[in-house]
């Protein structure tokens, strides 16, 4: 290890000499397969957020930016037309909210317009949309928290059980009720006990003794849509004889039907935001399943529950945008209008930033979405889930930063329940914790990552020092990326490189113990998101260039102004990750957690206290 | 006596300037040892206006002089001021050794002689009496002792007195007072300050000493982490209930009254006197005792000391051996765990050595797990049982795992000033005969010694 450590670390030093070296390992290095076993299951060959961690730009995954064809986007068109009149004119957030609950005219309506199928096959009666055409039908149905919040559990992951795994026979039998909406599905995993600790799953599922069904026994929790849901994702644990012979308790996913019986639903829990959609809990008394119903295999619920989550979670990029420009319209409004001292609320340059750093959010959440909606529709199995996932927790948290600011720009008013900014407020809270809190995605995110470089460094040295030096300052020299955010295009070139360096360095410092180093990978995870991020804009601003699209000076400039941020923000957490680095104050902030834990308060004294 | 007095006499016109000091050091000199006399002239003079401070040691004497024949009556009546000293507290303690009392008898001595003659031996004698009459820890007595000092005669009047030491008894003496605030504890506050200014001056002894005292004092004030309660609450349940609580340090853990203490007659007659039981135990100790292998025997030792104040409770523990290195199970990765992170990586690196921390190098000894403790007021085997047994309500498993008790006699030469009460139990040797006890007590004993045996001595050493 150590001798590993001081090739290494030679070769930043001697990175540029190495140049012709990288070049002549490049070629070599892209088909490159995985041997090492991917936390996903399928790996596409290719990704690139995770070339990211090995300081490699891999151009050809993110240039050019995904389009769809003509017919397509006319096809799109026909969908979001009625849709966008249906949430303009029929839907009532506001009743919605107050009620709790969403009118059943409105459920109806949504049911008609294919609402409820978007992703299921034609064949099965859903609208069969691409991954791209369903984050652009979910800008839409952003506008309402509540709406969202119950499509998403009934088709990002409430049947997506079925269409991931199911046999002909499952998706033959549900799909069709489902995608017309005359079936609504829920995905049961959360219990009392278990958030996203497997082992800790306590229901359970036990053959019966003729062997033809499971008896299903425990209580879930927190389940979206669980009040009315007819057909659930349950998963449960089973004892499995596994190839040693051994008795094991693995969990399995079951299709549960509410007809089958048994099952009990709590009553809805009284939310902060998405007040009108439907979460309660669900307890299952010896419900009844018929083998046929098991999901994938018996014990690999795992997989079945991994690979929904991961794939359920990109369209969070475009819902946040959508909701954001409606915001920025609304705000904008507001803005131009009122008056302070003879001047418009819109000429103060505080008021200014706050629209600057919507529409940039904006931008970068619609960027990052769709980039990666298009990477998920290219043919093959891609693994695009370390990019969904970096989407999810960028776009949650700039939503929720911009909804504030919003908020912030009407003053008192956006604090009434007057204005729906309260609402969008609380509704878009929930996009930080669910589908995986950002904390634990971003885990995910460095993890997955640090994994994929990991294997790559201590498995083939040469190949290590061959990519680590990729700063082949050449690779935006081709026209990928366009003059005017050439600038733009050398930061992230050398963020990158940096970024390529900085995994290698904690990693020879942690080594496996890095799972342990929570701050450190939250660094990394950061680090990652701002330059999938930038790879993003730049790339959606350079086709917009290029074929000329509306306003695309407009897109460079928030480009570069993005780049430029994170550029700076990437290099100081890349200090930070520097051993001894004075801006790293890691140990302090976990003696402060260790001192307040460890009395379970604030631990200091009242400054008004006196000792004599 | 009176030749005693000429010859002071002479050598106070001898020597024009004596100064105060050693004019001072002379009447205390004879104070202690023969005539009483002094004291009166002393304060008097001290009384006198500033012009003549400086020579006042030679004036006071010369004014002294005169007085030989009304002496006996003088005599008379300082001795009855000397004798109060001591005496005025015993006189007041006849009802109750009380504040109140104390405060009487402060108030007899400055009432009786507008110049307070003989100020320093009662204060010296007050502060022996302080602890007497419970006093000693407030502050406003203190502070009342302070102002028995005249105000003011002391203060130094110019650089030749600010630079000796003036008049070095009665600072002495407000030092003693202030170092016994210390030894209690008590922080001198505002009024000791002034009172200290009005006595001394500003950069006296005693000042000084206040000032040390207010620098660390508030420093040291919550220097302890884990504070003990001044007042140690007199019931042994509570007692107890606090000592647990001092030594399981988790906010989780719950402290469970097993048995209350019970004194009861028989119809036969006999006394019935149950112990109590107090024990504690957290959820995480809960969990590991299930986790234990019941082929394994758990221990229960004991006692160990535990000080609380000046109060010596015993506890006993419920222990096992440490597993032997090579049955140790790690609870193997198990990769299907966490939905969305992977809580492990298949690297082959480790962690490099510039970054295994900062930390010293600890021998780690593994001391085994302790599942539980408790106080209780009797420490025989019958006793202890009780409390095992109502562990096993939250613990099925102690039914199945063979308890020994390794009971030691107890430390009998550590003894509770606070009394015998809060021992745990009587040291066998001395009070064999506690009727319920005995059948409890022998085997428990005898265990002691079986188990002792097959125990190296040294692990006993290290559990606590």
């Amino acid at each position: 290890m150590s001798l590993n450590r001081i090739i290494n670390s030679k070769s930043f030093d001697i990175g540029k000499s190495l140049l012709a070296f990288n070049l002549r390992y490049n070629g070599k290095f892209v088909p490159h397969p995985p041997q090492y076993r991917c936390f996903r299951t399928q790996a596409r060959s290719l990704a690139y957020a995770k070339d990211l961690f090995l300081g490699q730009i891999n151009k050809a995954e993110v240039f050019p930016y995904p389009e769809i064809g003509n017919e397509e986007l006319e096809e799109l068109n026909q969908f979001v037309a009625p849709v966008e009149k249906f949430f303009n004119e029929n839907v009532d957030s506001k009743k919605i909210d107050e009620d709790a609950k969403i009118p059943s005219e409105t459920l109806d309506g949504l049911k008609e317009l294919g609402l409820f199928g978007m992703q299921v096959p034609e064949e099965y009666g859903g609208l069969g949309l691409s991954n791209t055409m369903y984050a652009r039908l979910g800008e839409i149905t952003a506008l309402d928290g509540s709406i969202a919040v119950t499509l998403a559990a009934h088709q990002a992951i409430g049947l997506k059980g079925i269409l991931i795994a199911g046999t002909d026979a499952q998706k033959e039998k549900y799909l069709p009720k489902l995608a017309s909406g005359e079936h609504v599905a829920a995905f049961c995993l959360t219990e009392p006990g278990s958030g996203s600790d497997a082992a800790s799953v306590t229901t359970r599922a036990t053959l019966s003794e003729d062997g033809t069904h499971y008896l299903l026994n425990g209580s879930k929790m927190w389940i979206s849509n669980g009040g009315f849901a007819d057909i659930m994702t349950v998963f449960a644990k089973t004892e499995v004889v596994d190839q040693e012979g051994v008795k094991k308790d693995k969990m399995t996913a079951f299709l549960v039907e509410r007809a089958f019986g048994g099952i009990t639903s709590g009553l809805a829990e009284d939310k902060m935001g998405i007040r009108g959609s439907n979460t309660c809990e669900v307890v299952y008394d010896n419900v009844p399943v018929p083998l046929e119903n098991v999901i994938g295999e018996v014990g690999g619920g795992f997989k079945v529950a991994m690979n929904i989550l991961n794939s359920g979670r990109f369209s969070m990029g475009s819902s946040g945008a959508g909701m954001m420009k409606k915001l920025i319209e609304m705000t904008a409004e507001y803005a131009t209008t009122r008056k302070q001292f003879n001047k418009k609320l819109s000429e103060f340059g505080m008021i200014q930033e706050k629209f600057a750093l919507m529409a940039t959010n904006a931008f970068v959440m619609e960027s990052m979405a769709y980039l990666t909606a298009g990477m998920m529709d290219r043919p093959g199995v891609p693994d695009c889930s370390l990019e969904a996932a970096i989407v999810k927790v960028f776009s949650s948290e700039g939503s929720w930063i911009c909804v504030s600011e919003a908020l912030q720009v009407l003053g008192g008013l956006g604090f009434t329940k007057n204005y729906a900014y309260e609402r969008y407020l609380r509704d878009c809270r929930i996009l930080l914790i669910f589908e995986g809190t950002n904390e634990i995605l971003r885990m995910y995110i460095a993890l997955t990552g640090m994994q994929y470089a990991g294997k790559i460094l201590t498995g083939k040295i040469n190949f290590t020092t061959a990519c680590l030096s990729v700063a082949d300052h050449n690779v935006f020299k081709t026209p990928t990326v366009l003059s005017s955010s050439q600038d733009s295009a050398l930061k992230l070139e050398q963020n990158v490189y940096l970024f390529g360096s900085a995994v290698e360095s904690v990693l020879y410092r942690y080594g496996k113990s890095i799972v342990d180093e929570q701050l450190v990978l939250k660094r990394v995870a950061d680090v990652i998101i701002n330059l999938f991020a930038m790879t993003a804009v730049l790339s959606r601003a350079s086709r917009s260039i290029s074929i000329g699209l509306r306003n695309h000076d407009h897109e460079v400039l928030l480009a570069n102004t993005f780049c430029a941020e994170a550029f700076f923000k990437n290099n100081y957490m890349m200090t930070q990750l520097q051993k001894h680095a004075p801006e790293n104050n890691d140990a302090s902030i976990k003696k402060i957690a260790e001192q307040i834990l460890e009395k379970r308060a604030y631990v200091c004294a009242h400054p008004l206290d006196r000792t004599f | 006596m009176k030749c005693a007095r000429c010859l002071l006499r002479l050598q106070g016109l001898g020597s024009v300037v004596p100064s105060a000091r050693t004019a001072n050091r002379y009447a205390y000199l004879l104070q202690s040892t023969t005539a009483p006399v002094l004291t009166k002239p002393l304060v008097a003079f001290n009384s006198h206006g500033e012009a003549s401070r400086h020579f006042h040691g030679s004036s006071a004497w010369a004014k002294s002089s005169p007085p030989s024949s009304d002496l006996k009556e003088k005599e008379k009546e300082i001795d009855k001021s000397l004798l109060s000293r001591d005496e005025l507290f015993e006189r007041v303690a006849r009802n109750a050794k009380t504040k109140a009392a104390f405060d009487k008898a402060i108030e007899a001595f400055t009432k009786r002689d507008r110049r307070r003659r003989g100020h320093v031996e009662f204060i010296y004698a007050a502060l022996q009496k302080m602890v007497e009459f419970g006093v000693e820890r407030d502050l406003a007595v203190y502070n009342r002792l302070l102002d028995v000092f005249p105000k003011e005669v002391f203060v130094p009047r110019n650089f030749i007195q600010r630079m000796f030491n003036h008049y070095p008894r009665q600072q002495e003496c407000a030092v003693q007072l202030l170092e016994q605030m210390e030894n209690h504890g008590i922080m001198p506050n505002v009024d000791t300050k002034v009172l200290l200014v009005q006595i001394f001056g500003e950069k006296s002894h005693p000042m000084r000493k206040y000032q040390r005292l207010m620098y660390w004092f508030p420093r040291f004030k919550h220097v302890n982490p884990f504070p003990v309660p001044r007042l140690l609450p007199s019931d042994p349940v509570d007692l107890a209930r606090l000592g647990l609580t001092r030594i399981a340090n988790d906010l989780d853990a719950k402290v469970t009254v097993y048995q209350m203490p019970y004194t009861d007659i028989t119809e036969t007659g006999e006394e019935i006197t149950l112990p109590h039981i107090v024990g504690t135990q957290s959820p995480d100790q809960v969990e590991l005792l299930a986790k234990h292998d019941p082929s394994r025997p758990v221990f229960v030792e004991g006692p160990f000391p535990l000080w609380l104040r000046n109060v010596c409770v015993h506890y006993y523990v419920l222990r096992a051996d440490p597993l032997p290195p090579g049955e140790k199970v790690e609870e193997p990765y198990d990769p299907e765990r966490s939905l969305y992170y992977p809580l492990e990586l298949s690297l082959e690196l480790e962690r490099d050595m510039g970054d295994l921390g900062d930390d010293f190098d600890v021998e780690d000894l593994d001391e085994g797990p302790v599942f539980a403790m408790c106080m209780t007021g009797q420490g025989d085997q019958a006793t202890l049982n009780q409390w095992i047994s109502g562990l096993q309500e939250a613990n099925a498993v102690l039914g199945r795992v063979p308890t020994l008790f390794r009971l030691d006699a107890g430390p009998r030469e550590l003894q509770s000033p606070a009394g015998e009460s809060h021992r745990p139990h009587p040291p066998p040797e001395t009070d064999p005969c506690v009727p319920g006890d005995e059948g409890g007590a022998g085997p428990a004993r005898q265990e002691v010694d079986v188990t002792l045996e097959e125990e190296p001595q040294h692990s006993r050493g290290v559990k606590q």
